[in-house]
């Protein structure tokens, strides 16, 4: 049964999304778009530390580290959405609360943020090889 | 009956968490200021004696390439040798060593803290609103809010300073020598047949379980309480009371298996809490635990003993998590469909 099934079937009849579920081809346009967004970000932080003087090494080593910490952070909130998502949603059933959060939402919002995250590794990888290159 | 499918989906998810933590770990310590190479080679060190440790530990190396070499060899559980703490030995070996003496003194924290934390609830509920209520509400909320490095100095000053009865530091007296089995001391001593041994183990043990006890007896009973208060309005133990049966008998018999879901998930994710709480408990009692480990190597930058330690960590509280989920899906089978 998918999450967005569970929504539908909850005893009180409400769904706490707010809108119709993406479709599989929007999702992944939109983890594509933060996936770039990522790249970009890294792209350019790359060439802007070397150009305050810092090694391409370095400059390397820390936006990469940056993109991984992000990275990491949402496969630990996705995961945990995973894992106590459904728990949070009845609990916040069974206490009457009107919160908008949801498990969907919640491992929707962490798929995107590992997305820029892992764009920035790609991102700083690129970057090193071009910044590299040139100098 | 636990489905073998629920235990599986939930081994299935520990992966992207322990992936999660590790990715984690690697991006904060390459972010932290500091040269591991030049942590080993030590200040005084010749450049070129820095840069031979660097390319060594493949320190030169893209750190792309680092990352994926770090993530194959955590999953082998492998993190290399101890830039420091104890040079030159693997870190899996020195995990061995500290892990038992942390785990021995969370299980005693834990279990004084169900021992005393579940009957305290069941009475807070059962004779609610009384003096014995009041006491005890008192007595869990004081737990929950001290902190460690509080009560830890001042158990030792009363305990072990004025009244001498336990010892304040240590895991043992010194004229024991006992040679580890397991590492849990009072386990090996009581293998052994020590019993002079062990009953000083369990001397030095007391004080740090009760300092991390405390504060999970505190919320144990907050939670017994308010699930079995919960529990006691339901209908079916109304029809239990109406059909004659005992007070006693229906909140033991009907009420308290059903009140301890929640305080399971209480349980194990104190565990956790526990673990971390042993970082400052052993600091303040002079243990030999990976807390104390944890502490040093930040202090000296000893990367691969931190990565080690805080996965260690993670696994273990992963795992208490998962065990949570099974003695959940045994209490109350409707969970694990």
């Amino acid at each position: 049964m998918t999450a967005d099934h569970r929504h539908h079937d909850s005893p009180d009849g409400a769904s706490p999304e707010s809108g119709d579920a993406p479709t599989l081809r929007e999702r992944l346009r939109r983890l594509g778009r933060a996936l770039a967004l990522g790249a970009a970000l890294a792209g350019l932080a790359v060439p802007a530390l070397v150009l305050t003087g810092e090694s391409v090494a370095f400059a390397s080593e820390k936006i990469f580290a940056v993109g991984a910490l992000v990275f990491g952070f949402s496969i630990l909130g996705w995961s945990g959405s995973v894992f106590a998502g459904e728990g949070i949603e009845n609990f916040q059933r069974h206490l009457g609360g009107r919160s908008d959060w949801s498990e969907a939402d919640s491992r929707q919002a962490m798929a995107l943020l590992g997305s820029v995250g892992l764009g920035g590794m790609v991102g700083a990888m690129v970057a090193t090889w071009v910044v590299g290159s040139l100098a | 009956m636990i489905s073998k499918r629920f235990v599986i989906k939930r081994l299935l998810l520990l992966v992207p968490v322990l992936f999660g933590v590790a990715t984690f770990v690697f991006a904060i310590l390459h972010m932290a200021p500091g040269d591991p190479a030049r942590v080993i080679a030590g200040q005084r060190a010749s450049e070129q004696f820095v840069q031979q440790v660097r390319a060594e530990l493949g320190l030169n190396d893209p750190i792309w390439v680092q990352y994926g070499r770090f993530l194959l060899e955590a999953a082998q559980f492998d993190f290399g040798n101890s830039y420091q703490i104890q040079k030159g030995t693997p870190v899996k070996q020195v995990l061995r060593y500290k892990l038992p003496v942390t785990l021995e003194m969370a299980l005693f924290g834990q279990f004084l803290g169900i021992l005393f934390g579940i009957p305290i609830g069941l009475l807070g509920a059962v004779k609610q609103d009384a003096v014995s209520d009041h006491v005890t509400r008192i007595g869990a909320l004081t737990g929950i809010s001290v902190p460690i490095y509080w009560s830890g100095p001042l158990l030792i000053l009363l305990f072990a300073q004025v009244l001498n009865w336990f010892p304040a530091s240590g895991r043992i007296a010194s004229e024991f020598s006992i040679t580890p089995i397991t590492g849990i001391i009072t386990f090996d001593t009581l293998v052994r047949g020590n019993f002079a041994a062990f009953q000083s183990a369990a001397m030095h043990l007391f004080l740090p379980s009760v300092v991390i006890g405390i504060y999970s007896m505190a919320l144990i009973s907050r939670m017994m309480r308010s699930s079995m208060l919960e529990v006691i309005r339901q209908d079916y133990m109304r029809t239990a009371r109406a059909k004659g049966q005992g007070s006693k008998i229906t909140v033991m018999k009907h009420g308290f298996q059903n009140a301890l879901i929640p305080v399971v998930t209480v349980i194990g994710i104190q565990f956790g809490t526990l673990l971390g709480g042993a970082v400052l408990t052993e600091t303040v009692f002079g243990i030999p635990g990976i807390g104390t480990l944890l502490v040093s190597a930040i202090q000296v930058g000893d990367y691969p003993v931190v990565q080690g330690t805080v996965l260690t960590f993670a696994f273990l509280f992963t795992m208490v998590n998962l065990l949570v989920d099974v003695t959940y899906s045994y209490l109350d089978p409707r969970i694990d469909q």
